[in-house]
């Protein structure tokens, strides 16, 4: 099936079309208003599903790539839109996370807090899907921006007074990592005279080593800090506990991920040589999120900051994968990276489940804290969301049978395979730690007793709209656990299609008349 | 009460910014102009507005229809960004209708229209941001 290159453009237009339209329907709070935007809200999500299963079923069944041409310029003069598998696999599983987190949304937010929230959403999937679709850098830095100042807007809605603290911190630090990209592509087009992936995949191979070097180097800064590697995360811990529940979650499950997905793209396009002499530092720099990451979690006491700190750790895996993309003795090349890809479609579903379980627990409760009597007793007053956390937590460990269980297993392996035996520890370790992790979360916030001296018994009941997105992605995690091979090889076409970097430059075709600007300056 | 001079300057200017606007806005795309600009000469024109008779006289004014106003430059601008996917074309693909009038022919195409979404989105939100800024401080006397 040959499906037009034009229905690449919808996972920008569609939600930029619904976002505008309930714009129109924003003039007084009310709760009409509201409700026409959550409306409009959840067409636009299903809509948005439909289309990326549609590109997921072209690009990674039928293992194709996809190019539009914007406006017909071709490339590098145009826009040039690009979905292959990693993309369609990225957009599939965001839009999986926005029609639950629209649902979500319906059992979780007031009011006040819930004008504009719809939009806003609107905007920040708009703002990923371009992201995961760009084919130039210039291109990836606008939908970054995009994305940053919705997720800013989302992040301080509401108003509640730390949110503004929390808030600030992570615009300014990720302004800094944006600046950072910016001067890169600067550099970039400013040496090689073009900035589409293709044109510069071409030319970085005659590019001399020191400028190979400092572009790679710059990325690395910038995407890392956009994905919470260390030692750039603080911003993340800082800031994603204060905003709504809903908002974590998405966030918690979406946007350092975007990072990744950019690290992913860019190192094996343009830097294959980079991945094999980098690969002592990337390593290292997996581990040491890893490690950041859980230590982390142990010190702090609420449960969205725990979970906030496991983003971190579980971010080093995906790294991990990357840096595991290009040795390997029994298994082929490529194995890490399609196990990366693979603990990537697993985090994003399991992490925003257990957000979205800890956030309704917080809300029903009113408070997130860890202490001895705070919280606890939420076996026995909801048993369903206890389920689906402990479910959740187990599947973020790495039990057998769930998704996680599969996802470390193949990290590891490529990682024995190809002798790492420091990185197959560390994340062995971590993995031992994490569970700890859980299980002090489901000691002290499900199981054992509140007490009723300290905190008054639930504020709201939990309604069906709460639980039902979170039960959803809980059974996908244990769907691709159950069923890996399917996802397994998924992820093994992307990771393929991610080394075949000839396959990439020949599928855009960037045609090369304007000459590179010479060196000598 | 703002100075005379303000209002004087505000009764001179406002058309001509206006005007002005109109101008760069129907000459953008192949000359140095275009609907973003347009959309920053109006805010301007509006901040005259501000400037000479203050904030509350503009919000009075216009303050409900900015960000109705923003939505509707988008779906203008996203509209005729798929009008190109029309006759098997591509997505942002320019389509340029011609009107006879007599001896005189007139060339609309879809970059203006897209120019005009974006004229309508960047002068409402500047509007809209300058309008938040020049708000008193709660407290503070006017």
């Amino acid at each position: 099936m040959n499906i037009n290159a034009n229905w690449l453009a919808a996972p920008v237009v569609i939600p930029l079309l619904f976002a505008a339209s309930s714009l129109l329907a924003a003039t007084r709070v009310n709760l009409r208003q509201m409700r026409i935007q959550r409306n409009l809200a959840l067409i636009a999500s299903v809509l948005n599903l439909g289309v990326a299963l549609l590109l997921l079923y072209t690009t990674t069944i039928q293992d194709q790539r996809m190019v539009l041409y914007a406006g017909l310029w071709q490339a590098p003069f145009g826009i040039t839109l690009v979905a292959d598998a990693l993309s369609a696999i990225m957009l599939t599983l965001t839009a999986v996370l926005m029609v639950t987190i629209v649902l979500y949304a319906i059992g979780t937010l007031d009011q006040r807090e819930g004008l504009n929230f719809h939009p806003l959403l609107l905007f920040l999937l708009m703002g990923v899907n371009g992201a995961f679709l760009a084919g130039d850098l210039f291109n990836l830095y606008v939908f970054f921006e995009v994305l940053l100042m919705a997720s800013f807007v989302l992040l301080s809605l509401g108003g509640r007074p730390g949110q503004v603290n929390g808030g600030l911190r992570y615009v300014v630090l990720n302004l800094l990592a944006s600046t950072v990209f910016l001067t890169t592509a600067g550099v970039v087009y400013g040496t090689l005279g073009t900035l589409n992936l293709a044109h510069l995949a071409v030319r970085m191979e005659a590019a001399p080593l020191t400028l190979r070097i400092i572009v790679a180097g710059m990325l690395l800064i910038a995407y890392g800090s956009k994905a919470g590697l260390f030692p750039l995360f603080f911003w993340l811990p800082a800031s994603y506990h204060t905003p709504h529940p809903a908002v974590t979650a998405i966030f918690g499950g979406l946007l350092t991920k975007v990072g990744i997905y950019a690290l992913f793209r860019v190192f094996t396009l343009l830097f294959p040589d980079l991945l094999q002499a980098w690969q002592p530092l990337l390593l290292g720099i997996a581990g040491l999120t890893m490690l950041a990451g859980v230590f982390g979690a142990m010190a702090v006491n609420t449960i969205r900051r725990v979970l906030s700190f496991h983003i971190i750790s579980q971010v080093g895996y995906m790294v991990m994968g990357l840096g595991l993309a290009s040795s390997g003795n029994q298994l082929a090349i490529g194995f890490g990276l399609a196990a990366g890809i693979f603990y990537i479609m697993h985090h994003m579903i399991v992490k925003t489940a257990l957000l979205m379980a800890g956030g309704a627990a917080e809300l029903t409760m009113g408070t997130g804290q860890l202490k001895e009597g705070y919280l606890g007793g939420l076996v026995k007053r909801f048993p369903l969301l206890a389920a689906v956390f402990f479910v959740a937590a187990f599947s973020l460990a790495g039990i057998p049978p769930s998704s996680g269980f599969v996802s470390k297993l193949g990290l590891l392996q490529a990682a024995l395979d190809s002798q790492h035996w420091m990185i197959a520890g560390v994340s062995l370790l971590v993995s031992a730690l994490t569970l700890m992790s859980m299980v002090r979360l489901w000691q002290k916030g499900f199981a054992g007793k509140q007490h009723e001296d300290v905190l008054p018994p639930p504020r709201r009941p939990i309604y069906g709209f709460t639980l039902a997105p979170i039960i959803i992605l809980v059974v996908i995690s244990l769907g691709m656990g159950i069923f890996s091979d399917t996802f397994i090889r998924w992820s093994q076409t992307a990771a393929d299609q991610l080394i075949d970097r000839a396959g990439y430059i020949e599928a855009v075709a960037p045609t090369d008349v304007i000459a590179p600007v010479s060196m000598d300056h | 009460m703002p100075e005379l001079y303000l209002a004087l300057l505000d009764r001179i200017l406002t058309p001509v910014l206006l005007l002005l606007a109109v101008v760069f806005l129907l000459a953008g795309h192949n000359a140095p102009g275009g609907g973003f600009i347009a959309g920053l000469v109006v805010a301007t024109a509006f901040l005259m507005q501000i400037l000479a008779r203050g904030d509350s006289f503009v919000r009075k004014l216009i303050g409900i229809y900015l960000q109705p106003a923003m939505g509707v430059g988008l779906l203008i601008a996203l509209l005729s960004a798929l009008t190109g996917i029309g006759n098997n074309g591509v997505f942002f693909q320019g389509v340029w209708w011609k009107l006879s009038l007599g001896s005189f022919e007139l060339e609309f195409g879809s970059p203006t229209t897209f120019d005009i979404g974006v004229f309508l989105v960047v002068s409402a939100f500047v509007t809209s941001y300058l309008l938040e800024l020049s708000r008193p401080a709660e407290g503070a006397a006017r």
